[in-house]
């Protein structure tokens, strides 16, 4: 080492002292690595909908925009409360139930679909009576990654707890996750 | 010259050596110069007093206080990642934005937290662009040093003027604001001419280093978002304080009229109200933030403050400022010669000790003449003479070492090489503007 360059390095570690490091370690916590620069081939990504998720946050529509994948927008009506709700009040209040979430589910759907688009995404809409944990689990295994909101498939969650589901289908699915 | 006098000016000559060598560190150097003047009495307790300019000290104090409480929110890496998602993977727009952002940033806080936080994100996106990073790297330089020279806040010598010589944020901004604009767009087109070609990418790729820059989250990189919102409005209340610190008087008096309205805030109370107030509302732990105060940094200035007390007291300050009072002839060649001087020697010696033994020659000089002009002319050719060596300036210290360990070699002289061009075009620009101003 030259002395220009030794001179430098003493300057440096005068002025800056130790502050560098911490400085790097705060970098380090959102900068990715350089394994984790090589963009993975992600090609499609399912976002389940249910009526507690009410929109797709802009962070979440910034990260699906660093993939060129079609977004399969999934809303899924809870089987075993239309069940309880048969055994409880009649065929007549289930189906009743069922057609006022399928309404607000083709609603959402579309507005979600609509604002994707806008985005520049290609999107992919189905609706159907199901068990939310097993089908998105199900599912997942025919996409690169799942989306999933951290209210999803629970009304109790309040503030930024996320739902137990979505806790437990991360743990279920082999696809990468995002919690949003 | 009597031996006293002569004690003084080797006590000098030996620590400014030991500063640029820097095998002791620069605040043990400065205190051991200090230290061996009041020994022997050249300096007493009194004059000590006097001749530490706690101006500047509270209000770099102050000014550590508020970047250091902001730090720890995670401010500066959000507009990092903001900067190079803004650039949308074009190199030409790394290279303008970052140098705009280290620009604005650097004229309002100091210059090495600056550069210290935005190099990493700066060298990350040269690596996901592939591209060299030292373009980048050398244009940030050289931007932290002319948006410092902006404003009395920005750099370490403007301070000491503001400070020494009771000049308002207002008068900076006035005098240096336009100045420092013209070389900022001087500089970027200087940039452009010398780097411009090896900034190429095709357009797969740069689509491919949007997508890596997206996937960065911007709001991730905030750890504190309520400490966040609070440096935000503190340190723009700061600013805006800044603005009417010489008039804050009167604006007081009209909603409470027991204040004296010729009252006028120093702009080191300035700084220390607002570490206050952010201390206070966001709760943070005192001692935390008050040991991240740079306090080698603290005792540096004060040293130096002595050691040219000791020039002053023994005469020698006197004596040299009545010689240049006998040889120049006007207002404009005093310009030059303090402008250009300043600039050069600023080059090899670093800006801060360059300063302190400036300005008591200039305050003796202010006894037979005008020295109104020569203030701006020094701040000018301290500030951007900082950019003419790799050891002008800390922030040049900062990028280069930090390019260093990261395994990017900038040498002395591939720094020299662009370094005195950029010193001398602006340098004579900024002169140029100035002589207009006062001389014409």
């Amino acid at each position: 080492m030259g002395y220009s360059s030794s001179l430098i390095q003493r300057k440096f570690k005068d002025i800056v002292g130790k502050r560098y490091d911490s400085v790097l370690k705060d970098y380090s916590e959102f900068l990715l690595t350089d394994e984790e620069m090589v963009v993975p081939e992600i090609r499609s990504i399912l976002v389940p909908l249910d009526s507690f998720v009410h929109d797709i946050g802009d962070e979440a529509i910034d990260v699906f925009s660093a993939y060129d994948a079609t977004i399969s927008l999934a809303y899924i009506t809870d089987a075993g409360v239309i069940d309880l709700l048969k055994q409880t009040l009649g065929h007549e209040s289930a189906e009743e139930f069922r057609a006022k979430k399928e309404e607000y589910g083709q609603r959402l759907l579309e507005r979600t679909a609509a604002k994707l688009e806008e985005r520049g995404f290609s999107t992919q809409t189905r609706m159907f009576v199901g068990h939310k944990g097993d089908d998105v689990a199900r599912m997942a295994k025919n996409h690169d990654m799942v989306a999933l909101c951290r209210s999803y498939a629970d009304g109790e969650s309040t503030g930024d707890s996320v739902s137990p589901i979505v806790l437990r289908l991360c743990q279920r699915v082999q696809t990468p996750a995002l919690i949003y | 010259m009597d031996t006293v006098a002569l004690i003084a000016v080797a006590v000098f000559l030996f620590t400014y050596a030991l500063i640029i060598d820097e095998r002791i560190h620069r605040a043990v150097a400065a205190m051991l110069g200090a230290a061996i003047v009041v020994f022997i009495g050249i300096v007493p307790w009194d004059a000590l007093l006097e001749h530490i300019d706690f101006g500047t000290i509270f209000l770099l104090i102050g000014m550590m206080i508020i970047v250091n409480t902001a730090r720890g929110s995670g401010l500066f890496e959000y507009i990092a990642i903001r900067t190079a998602k803004l650039a949308g993977g074009s190199p030409i727009r790394v290279l303008i934005l970052f140098a705009i952002v280290t620009a604005v940033v650097s004229a309002f806080l100091d210059n090495v937290t600056t550069v210290l936080l935005l190099t990493p994100m700066l060298l990350y996106v040269a690596k996901v662009m592939e591209l060299n990073p030292i373009p980048f790297l050398v244009t940030e330089i050289f931007a932290s040093n002319i948006g410092g020279a902006a404003t009395l806040i920005g750099d370490p010598p403007n301070i000491m003027i503001g400070s020494a010589a009771g000049l308002s944020f207002n008068e900076f901004l006035i005098h240096l604001g336009p100045i420092m604009v013209i070389n900022m767009v001087i500089l970027l087109g200087m940039m452009y001419l010398i780097y411009g070609r090896s900034m190429k990418v095709n357009p797969e790729e740069q689509k491919e280093m949007v997508k890596t820059l997206n996937g960065l989250d911007e709001r991730a990189a905030i750890t504190d978002r309520s400490l966040f919102y609070k440096s935000v409005t503190v340190i723009l209340f700061v600013v805006l304080l800044f603005f009417v610190h010489d008039q804050i008087g009167a604006i007081l008096h009209t909603v409470l009229p027991f204040v004296d309205p010729a009252m006028g805030l120093e702009p080191a109370e300035v700084a220390l109200i607002g570490a206050a107030i952010l201390l206070v509302w966001s709760r943070q732990p005192p001692e935390e933030i008050l040991e991240k105060i740079e306090w080698p940094a603290l005792f540096f200035f004060g040293g130096l403050f002595v050691i040219v007390g000791a020039l002053v007291e023994t005469g020698v300050i006197a004596g040299i400022a009545s010689v240049m009072i006998e040889n120049i002839g006007s207002t404009g060649e005093a310009i030059f010669i303090v402008t250009w001087f300043a600039a050069i020697a600023s080059a090899i010696l670093d800006n801060i000790p360059l300063t302190a033994a400036m300005i008591p020659l200039i305050q003796s000089m202010g006894s037979t003449m005008d020295v109104y002009p020569l203030w701006w002319a020094l701040a000018l050719g301290a500030c951007l003479g900082g950019n003419g060596t790799a050891i002008g300036a800390s922030a040049n210290v900062v990028v280069i070492g930090i390019a260093e360990r990261e395994g990017f070699h900038i040498s002395f002289v591939e720094f020299l090489k662009v370094g005195m061009l950029v010193l001398f075009v602006t340098v004579a620009v900024g002169f140029g503007i100035l002589w207009l101003k006062f001389v014409v």
